[in-house]
C-alpha cells in the first residue's frame, strides 16, 4: 500500500512532470473547447511527439489532456451554444440559455466544480475496481478476448453512427487496415503486395492522426465563415450553496459516469447523455425548467462525462481492451512504449497503474484551477479564425506522423486516411470504430487462432466453448444480442410492445 | 469523452441521400469485394488458422455491410436538384473547391518536403493556405507565418526534440 503510494506521488513530486501534467490539462481545455478540434484529434496528434520520451512523461501529458479536452467541450457549449466535443452537447442545452442570461461565469464555474468532483468520483473507481477486475480477468481464455475486442467494435459503432451497417463497415475496415503487413505467427505477408512498404504493415498512429487530424480540418472547412458570438462573464466561482445542493445529484450522474465509461464502446458522451436524462428524469421540481437554462441538467452530464475518464481507463488497463476512440488512441500510446495494457500490467508493473492514478488525480487538480481562471483569454482563443486553424492542424499532423518512424511515406498515408475519413463522415459513418479497429484487429486475430487451436481446429469444439463457459457464455450472449437488437425481426417484436408501454404510461 | 461526431457538413435534406453517396456507397462495395479477394489469396480456403482466415471474415463482413449500406442508399430518395445538378452540388456542398485546393496544397507540400526540408516547405505550404483560405493582406499572412513556424519549431524540435524532416536541397541550413 505504501508502495502504491509512492507510486502514486511520482507525479506530484517531479517538477517536469508536474509541469507536463499541467501544461497538458491547459492544453487538453483549449483544444477541447476549439469545435472540431476533438479530444482524440489532440490525443493522436500528441502520443507521436512523446514517442520517444520516458513513459512516465507521455502518460502525465496524456491524462492532463484527455481530463482537460473532455471538460474543454463543455465552455463552448455555454458561451457558444457549439459542444466543443459531443460529450457537451447535453450541457450546450442547458448552458446556452444560462449564457443568454448573463449568467455565464456562474454556469462555467460551476460545470468546472462538478466536472471535478465527477472525475474524483471516476479516478476512485479506477484506484478500487481495477486491481480486482484484473484478477478477474486473469480467468479470461481467447474466446473471450476476442468477444470482448467484438463488443467493444460494435457497441461504438452502433450507438453512435447512422446506422448499423455503417458501424460494423466501419469496425471491419480497422480490424482489415490493421491486418496488413506481415503476419506475426506465420511471418507470411497479408495484402502487401510483395512491396517493402507494406510488410511493416500500415503505421496506426497515421491513421488516427488522419483519421481524426486530417478528416476534421476537412469537415471544418465548411465552417470557414461562422463568426463567434461574444458573452458577458461576471462570476465564476460557484456559490457554496449551490455545489451542496447539486452534491447528491452529482453522486448519482458520477456513478452512471463511471459505469457507462468502464464498459468497453461507451464513452464520456453516452455518460452525459444518459446522466442527462437520468437528472430530467429525477428531479421533481426544477428551478427553470429543462432546456430553459436548469443547472440540474448543467450538473449531472458534466459531472457524468468527467467521471467516464476514469472508468474508461479501467478495461483498457485491465483488459487492453479501450472504451473508445481515446483510450483507443491512448492505448496506442501505450503500445509504443512497449507496454502491454491487460490483466498483467498490474501484476508486472503495478508503479505505471498507481503512476497512472496519480498523475490524473493531479490532472484533475489542475482542471480546476485551470477551469476557473482565464476564461476571458479563453474567449478569444476560441475566436481564432478556421483558416488559421486548419492550415495548423495539418503542419501538426504531418510532424506528428512523421515524427513516429522518420519516414515521409507516412505522411501520405495520413493525408489518404484523412480524404477517406472525411467521406466517411460526410456520408454518416464513425470513424471512432476504424480506430478501434485497428488496435483490436491484431488481437482479436491472435486470440482467434489460440481459441481455434486449444479447439483442436474443430468448429463444433470451438463454439461448444462459447456457450458451454460462464463467463463466455455471459460475453456470447451479450454479442449475439447487440447483433440481434439491430435486426428488423426484432424491432417488430419489441418495438411494438415498447411501443405499448409507452401508450400506458 | 470527445470523439468523433458526425459532422453536420452537408444539409440532409430530410430522408434524402446526400449528393455523391450512392457512388461512395457503390465504391466502398467495390474495395470490399476487392479486399476479400485479397484476403482469400492470401491462404484461401485450406485451414481454420491460416493468415488469411481473419482478414477474410473481415473483408466478408466488410462485403455483407457494403451491401446493406448500398441496398438503403437505393431505398432513400435521391438528392434534391433542384439547387442544380447531383454533380453540381457534390462539388459544392461535399466536396468543395476548398477542398481540393487544400487538399493540392498538401500534396504540394509532401512533395516539395524531401527537397526543401521541414522549415521551408512547411512556410510555403502555411503562407499559401492562409492567403487561400483567409484572403488577408500578404504582410499579415507573412507575419503571422513566422510566428507560427517559430512557435511549432520551438515547442517541437527544441522542446519535444522531434526530428523533423531535412531537405536535400538545403541540407544543414534549414
Amino acid at each position: 500500500m505504501a508502495e502504491a503510494f509512492g507510486y502514486f506521488l511520482i507525479a506530484w513530486s517531479d517538477p517536469w512532470l508536474l509541469f507536463l501534467t499541467g501544461a497538458g490539462t491547459l492544453s487538453g481545455i483549449y483544444v477541447g473547447a476549439i469545435p472540431g478540434l476533438s479530444v482524440t484529434m489532440a490525443a493522436s496528434i500528441l502520443i507521436s511527439f512523446t514517442f520517444k520520451w520516458d513513459v512516465n512523461e507521455a502518460l502525465a501529458l496524456i491524462s492532463g489532456v484527455f481530463f482537460g479536452g473532455v471538460y474543454g467541450g463543455s465552455r463552448t457549449a455555454i458561451l457558444l451554444n457549439i459542444p466543443g466535443a459531443p460529450s457537451a452537447i447535453a450541457t450546450a442545452i442547458e448552458g446556452y440559455p444560462l449564457a443568454k442570461r448573463g449568467e455565464a461565469g456562474e454556469a462555467i464555474g460551476l460545470t468546472t466544480v462538478m466536472s471535478v468532483f465527477g472525475g474524483f468520483i471516476g479516478i476512485m473507481a479506477l484506484a478500487l475496481f481495477a486491481p480486482f477486475i484484473s484478477e478477474f480477468a486473469l480467468m479470461f481464455q481467447s474466446r473471450d478476448y476476442l468477444l470482448l475486442g467484438l463488443i467493444g467494435i460494435l457497441l461504438v459503432g452502433t450507438l453512435s453512427g447512422e446506422s448499423f451497417a455503417k458501424g460494423v463497415f466501419a469496425g471491419a475496415l480497422g480490424v482489415l487496415i490493421g491486418m496488413v503487413g506481415l503476419d506475426p505467427m506465420t511471418a507470411e505477408g497479408r495484402f502487401t503486395f510483395n512491396t517493402i512498404t507494406l510488410m511493416g504493415g500500415i503505421p496506426y498512429v497515421a491513421a488516427m492522426i488522419g483519421f481524426f487530424g486530417v478528416a476534421e480540418a476537412l469537415v471544418q472547412l465548411h465552417t470557414l465563415d461562422v463568426p463567434a458570438i461574444k458573452q458577458k462573464i461576471d462570476r465564476i466561482i460557484p456559490r457554496f450553496s449551490d455545489v451542496k445542493k447539486y452534491f447528491w445529484l452529482a453522486i448519482r450522474a458520477s456513478g452512471i459516469g463511471t459505469i457507462i465509461g468502464a464498459l468497453p464502446g461507451t464513452g464520456g458522451d453516452i455518460a452525459a447523455l444518459l446522466a442527462y436524462d437520468d437528472a430530467k428524469r429525477s428531479t421533481k421540481n426544477p428551478e427553470r425548467p429543462f432546456g430553459e437554462g436548469c443547472r440540474e441538467g448543467l450538473v449531472a452530464p458534466e459531472a457524468a462525462n468527467n467521471a467516464a475518464v476514469g472508468g474508461a481507463y479501467i478495461p483498457m488497463l485491465t483488459l487492453g481492451i479501450p472504451g473508445d476512440a481515446v483510450t483507443a488512441v491512448i492505448i496506442g500510446a501505450l503500445f509504443i512504449h512497449g507496454l502491454r495494457p491487460g490483466p498483467l500490467l498490474l501484476v508486472e508493473t503495478p508503479h505505471l497503474f498507481w503512476f497512472i492514478v496519480g498523475s490524473l488525480t493531479l490532472a484533475n487538480i489542475f482542471l480546476l484551477i485551470f477551469g476557473l481562471t482565464g476564461i476571458r483569454v479563453f474567449t478569444k482563443i476560441v475566436e481564432c479564425p478556421k483558416a488559421v486553424l486548419i492550415p495548423l492542424i495539418i503542419i501538426l499532423s504531418a510532424v506528428g506522423t512523421y515524427a513516429i518512424q522518420n519516414n515521409p511515406v507516412d505522411i501520405y498515408w495520413m493525408l489518404l486516411f484523412g480524404v477517406v475519413g472525411y467521406f466517411m463522415k460526410t456520408y454518416g459513418f464513425q470513424v471512432g470504430p476504424v480506430i478501434l479497429g485497428v488496435i483490436l484487429g491484431p488481437m482479436m486475430d491472435s486470440n482467434y487462432r489460440r481459441a481455434m487451436i486449444s479447439a483442436r481446429q474443430d468448429f463444433g469444439n470451438f463454439f461448444w466453448a462459447f456457450v458451454s463457459n460462464p463467463i463466455t457464455l455471459v460475453l456470447t450472449t451479450a454479442f449475439v444480442l447487440m447483433i440481434l437488437s439491430q435486426t428488423p425481426l426484432w424491432k417488430m417484436v419489441f418495438g411494438r410492445s415498447r411501443n405499448k408501454t409507452s401508450k400506458k404510461t | 469523452m470527445a470523439t468523433d461526431h458526425a459532422p453536420q457538413t452537408v444539409d440532409c435534406d430530410a430522408g434524402r441521400r446526400r449528393p455523391g453517396e450512392l457512388v461512395f456507397a457503390l465504391v466502398i462495395l467495390v474495395f470490399s469485394v476487392a479486399a476479400f479477394w485479397q484476403a482469400y489469396e492470401i491462404s484461401g480456403f485450406t485451414g481454420k488458422t491460416t493468415p488469411g482466415v481473419f482478414p477474410m471474415l473481415a473483408s466478408g463482413t466488410l462485403v455483407v455491410s457494403g451491401l446493406l449500406i448500398l441496398l438503403s442508399a437505393l431505398k432513400t430518395r435521391a438528392p434534391d436538384t433542384s439547387n442544380g445538378s447531383v454533380t453540381k452540388r457534390f462539388f459544392t456542398e461535399v466536396f468543395s473547391l476548398h477542398h481540393i485546393v487544400l487538399i493540392v496544397l498538401v500534396l504540394g507540400y509532401l512533395f516539395v518536403m524531401p527537397w526543401f526540408g521541414f522549415l521551408l516547405s512547411s512556410g510555403l505550404f502555411l503562407m499559401a493556405a492562409f492567403q487561400y483560405l483567409w484572403r488577408k493582406n500578404v504582410l499579415i499572412t507573412l507575419l503571422l507565418t513566422a510566428v507560427a513556424l517559430a512557435t511549432i519549431y520551438v515547442i517541437f524540435r527544441e522542446v519535444f526534440q522531434v526530428v523533423l524532416p531535412q531537405g536535400t536541397l538545403l541540407r544543414g541550413l534549414l
